[in-house]
């Protein structure tokens, strides 16, 4: 006969200001990355479906790339290569804690690679008439894609980009690999720490759960809007 | 104003444009038609450099358009187009449909666009409709909004592509009234169009082309007393008999 479980949530009220520290770093992550993924990401989409063959050839093998190794890797590869790199390319101090830097790098240049996906699609949704009709306007390509094809592109894939920003806000708890304390590492080290290791990491997903399904509600709510607008 | 000389396009082995030469004048009025496929929508992009053909020169206003060193943006901002789909800027309320390109490519402040834009709503019979956006308009309504927005540009000439093939039957009154009475004010127009009641009232010639080729480019009366080639009696026998 084995004792049932005994479940002992006293450990968490403590925690909170701790855990609160991690969700900042969390959505801090989740936050520059989502930004900085769509600037890239769309300048790799509109490489991607540039005419300029080298330009597109490079957007694609990035995309390509950053789609086929799992994401812990690039986090990994980041946490180790990127501190030396820049210690010996800029002289930064040895031993500089750049954990967060090099996490939120690591996130951005991955994530590009999928909102650059998105956001092709997004381009391409747009009828090729709105370009033609933009350029016999005397609008130059850049004008043209910043007036007429991107805004209209980003209105249709804004519910798409969304969910994407969910994701990598789920994937954010990846950083534990650095011992880096977001929120899933911070829940994880004070379970650990007070041998209350169940009950932090069921309480951590159910805000995991209840943020991220909040959120994807709201989309959804956000998406029906978009639809009758 | 417009000298096509000699054009050909083709895409891979497949022939869309074959040795095209006519001229516009200057107040010009020319109706074109022709077969689906036969390569008019093609003919009259590339007067604006929207296509690119590989053989024999454009030039517009003494501008050359296939010359790589052109400012096609340039011309084309004095060139008025009018798509068969209309193409309005469906994010953008009509006026500002009508002032994006006055205040991004010609550089006229915002006081002037707007008086601008407002004065052609006034002349297309849409002004109430200022604020409101291209979804909301009937077809024939967005069509005269598109026309509106390509003469805010001031343009020399006007391309049109089948502006009214897209509208429900009772709207292609209201469109072809627009383009009359900008005809009768002497504005320089190409038109692709099957409105043969309309090029019967304002062209001054009609071309025929089939199979990337003109077939027929006549004085609006020989035109229709007396087309010469088999291809146009038929087209035209189908098209008024319709
Ligand atoms: N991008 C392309 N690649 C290959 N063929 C093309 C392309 N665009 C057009 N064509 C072909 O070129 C021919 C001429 O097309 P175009 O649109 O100029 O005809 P059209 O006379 O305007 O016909 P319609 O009355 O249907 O509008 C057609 O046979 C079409 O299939
Ligand atoms: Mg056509």
């Amino acid at each position: 006969m084995y004792e049932l479980y005994e479940f002992d949530w006293s450990s968490i009220p403590g925690a909170l200001p701790f855990l609160w520290q991690g969700m900042v770093v969390s959505l801090e992550i989740t936050f520059v990355a989502v930004v900085f993924g769509i600037v890239w990401g769309t300048a790799l989409a509109i490489m991607r479906l540039s005419s300029v063959t080298p330009l597109s050839w490079f957007a694609a093998g990035y995309v390509n790339l950053f789609r086929s190794v799992p994401l812990v890797m690039v986090l990994l590869w980041f946490f180790l290569i990127i501190p030396h790199l820049l210690e010996s390319l800029l002289g930064f101090p040895r031993g500089t804690d750049m954990r967060l830097g090099s996490a939120i790098a690591g996130f951005a240049l991955f994530e590009a690679a999928y909102y650059s996906e998105i956001i092709r699609a997004g381009i391409q949704s747009v009828p090729k008439g709105q370009m033609a009709a933009a350029n016999a306007l005397g609008m130059n390509y850049r004008q043209a894609m910043q007036r007429v094809v991107l805004p209209q592109a980003f209105r249709n894939m804004v519910p798409l980009l969304l969910t994407q920003g969910i994701i990598l806000f789920q994937d954010t708890s990846l950083v534990y690999v650095s011992a880096l304390a977001d929120f899933f590492g911070a829940a994880y080290k004070v379970g650990d720490r007070d041998g209350r290791l169940v009950e932090m990491l069921l309480f951590a997903g159910a805000v995991y759960f209840v943020i991220c399904f909040a959120a994807s509600q709201w989309v959804r709510h956000f998406q029906k809007k978009l639809k009758t607008a | 104003m417009i000298s096509i000389d000699n054009v050909s396009k083709h895409y891979g082995s497949f022939q869309v444009l074959a040795d095209c030469t006519t001229q516009v004048s200057k107040g010009e009025v020319i109706v074109v038609c022709g077969p689906s496929g036969s390569g008019k929508s093609t003919l009259i992009k590339c007067v604006n450099g929207l296509e690119p053909f590989q053989k024999g020169e454009i030039t517009v206003n003494g501008v050359s358009v296939g010359d790589p060193k052109t400012n096609l943006s340039k011309l084309r901002s004095h060139v008025g187009m009018v798509f068969q789909n209309f193409e309005l800027f469906p994010h953008m309320s009509i006026i500002d449909n009508l002032r994006i390109a006055q205040l991004k490519v010609l550089g006229r402040g915002m006081d002037e666009a707007t008086e601008k834009g407002f004065k052609l709503l006034d002349r297309v019979g849409l002004r109430v409709q200022a604020e409101k956006y291209p979804g909301q308009l009937s077809g024939g309504q967005q069509q005269r909004v598109a026309i509106a927005r390509a003469l805010a540009m001031d343009p020399i000439c006007m391309l049109f592509d089948e502006p009214t093939s897209a509208l429900d039957p009772e709207m292609v009154n209201e469109v072809l009234d627009v383009m009359t009475e900008l005809a009768k004010e002497g504005m320089t127009m190409m038109c692709v169009t099957h409105e043969m009641g309309f090029a019967r009232r304002v062209a001054n010639r009609v071309i025929f082309m089939d199979q990337g080729r003109i077939v027929e480019d006549d004085s609006k009366d020989a035109f229709f007393e007396h087309a010469r080639s088999e291809r146009a009696q038929q087209f035209l026998a189908k098209i008024l008999h319709h």
